[in-house]
């Protein structure tokens, strides 16, 4: 039907039951349910092993799953349409040290099935956007920290995913580009991009997220808009609900808090 | 406007070539040490064995001794090319992890581990170029078998490009890929008669030889070249494809079950 496109009706991500026990018998998840809908933004909160990166693994195709189903608008994370429509920024930049910052992204662009034209379209605009003109030339491995941050980020959106997962995008970089990141973040949003971010900045969730899941043992344990987790919590800030929520998961489990 | 592309379907194709071209471009940016090198040494090889020795050695197989050591040591500097570029290639993306740029992209397990490979083709290919024009300068070595030769040679880079990528997987330091190199590949390749043909061996050098796999891909390459082989041209080609069916196999398992890739 004209006018209807199924990736709007679908929501953007949606995971039944997603199961991941690593090699060494760690339970990472643990049957997790989670529905992020189309056009959202999306945080997603919790201690540091708390299934966050592997869960944002799983979505992405980088880990093998213990059981469970991802869909990415309706279709199997692991299909190739649903692989085109994500673009991730890990926690830890992870660039091609024998490529420039302008190949970096023209290069990706072409992994992700981009024109050669619409690659190097995209690559420019990329590089003005994240402030990486003076280093347009330059191999990853010259970069500062920040800048290789920024070329991630960069890298991450430059195939224009519907679905941008940020795995701390902000750790260590600079109150300017954090500001103008969200800026252009949010412009994203409005345009219809489906934003999940991961962040130990909980101001940053709470002014950003319009709804956020506290992940803990691998498992979702409370979920709503900012304003709903203090209600629930009976908290005045989102850093009183994460203590809390934490605190009271570790009591549950019998851990000293 | 909207953020997002317009086009549905990914075209996994375009970004294999892209991967291709990425391997090829590692090649380039590294030239001194992946071409350069290498086909110096080889010219060493042929300069000091063939060209010093060979007034000694008159003939071996009906060939002058120059001539004759020309295809084994071309095929022994591919194969350590193809290689050792898909095994360092693989391992340095593993280890910083660009891989996963690679592995989230809209490919099918094949054509990753297609466009990972092509590198060590590559290099090998430019290398064998190189070398042959350099030592049918030298030597006069001919080309007796050209399509024979060519699928010897296809055959040789998918071994041992294949070879490099499942070394470069499993691999968990860089000194692995190198102890490959220089343990296994390196000597079986001198005792697979780069040097000599293996029927002047007394027994049972003669016959151990016979159960060193690399010995049926430097006969390959020797029968393309020069139209002579230490066994039948049937079983070295037979072997050959055996083993880079084997060994490509392993490779496309590592991709398509994500073992050693995905946590």
């Amino acid at each position: 039907m004209p006018g209807l496109n199924p990736e709007n009706r679908e929501p953007a991500l949606r995971v039944r039951g997603l199961t991941k026990r690593y090699d060494d018998g760690t339970m990472a998840l643990d049957a997790l349910d989670l529905d992020v809908p189309s056009g959202e933004f999306f945080g997603l909160l919790g201690p540091n092993g708390a299934g966050k990166t592997t869960l944002i693994s799983a979505v992405t195709n980088l880990i093998r799953i213990t059981a469970g189903e991802v869909l990415v608008f309706g279709r199997p994370a692991t299909s190739l349409e649903a692989r085109r429509l994500v673009g991730v920024a890990e926690q830890d930049p992870n660039l091609d040290r024998f490529l420039t910052v302008r190949e970096a992204l023209v290069y990706h662009g072409g992994y992700f099935g981009l024109t050669k034209e619409r690659s190097l379209e995209r690559a420019e605009a990329m590089i003005d956007v994240f402030d990486l003109r003076a280093k347009a030339d330059v191999r990853a491995p010259k970069l500062s920290g920040g800048q290789r941050r920024r070329l991630q980020l960069a890298r991450a959106l430059l195939h224009e995913p519907r679905l941008v997962i940020l795995d701390e995008p902000t750790a260590g970089v600079d109150i300017e580009l954090r500001r103008e990141l969200w800026r252009y973040i949010r412009r994203l949003q409005r345009e219809g991009t489906t934003i999940v971010l991961t962040t130990h900045y909980l101001e940053e969730a709470e002014a950003l997220c319009e709804d956020i899941a506290l992940i803990a043992g691998g498992r979702i344990v409370a979920r709503s808009t900012p304003a709903g987790l203090k209600r629930q919590f009976d908290a005045k800030t989102l850093e009183e609900v994460y203590l809390r929520a934490v605190a009271g998961l570790r009591m549950r489990e019998g851990a000293p808090s | 406007m909207s953020a997002h592309r317009d086009d549905a379907s990914p075209d996994p194709w375009r970004s294999t070539y892209w991967l291709c071209a990425r391997e090829c471009l590692r090649v380039s940016k590294l030239w001194t040490q992946t071409m350069l090198a290498p086909v110096i040494s080889s010219i060493l090889f042929i300069l000091v064995f063939g060209l010093s020795l060979g007034g000694r050695i008159r003939e071996v197989a009906g060939f002058p001794y120059d001539e004759f050591i020309v295809p084994g040591l071309i095929a022994m500097a591919m194969a350590q090319a193809a290689y050792s570029n898909n095994s360092s290639s693989i391992f340095q993306a593993r280890s910083d992890r660009y891989i996963n740029d690679v592995l989230a992209a809209p490919m099918r397990s094949w054509q990753m581990n297609l466009g990972m490979a092509i590198g060590g083709a590559y290099r090998g290919l430019l290398i064998g170029l190189a070398l042959l024009a350099l030592a049918a300068a030298l030597t006069g070595v001919p080309i007796a078998h050209p399509l024979l030769l060519a699928i010897a040679v296809l055959l040789l880079v998918v071994l041992f490009g294949a070879l490099g990528i499942v070394v470069g997987i499993y691999a968990e330091t860089f000194d692995h890929h190198t102890f490959i190199n220089n343990i296994v590949i390196l000597p079986l390749t001198f005792v697979g008669g780069v040097f000599y043909s293996v029927d002047i061996l007394p027994s049972p050098w003669q016959e151990l030889s016979h159960a060193n796999p690399l010995f049926y891909i430097v006969n390959s390459v020797r029968y393309g070249f020069l139209g002579t082989s230490d066994v039948s041209v049937g079983l070295t080609f037979a072997v050959s494809a055996a083993m880079a069916i084997a060994v490509a196999a392993w490779s496309q398992y590592l991709f398509s079950t994500g073992h050693r890739l995905k946590p």
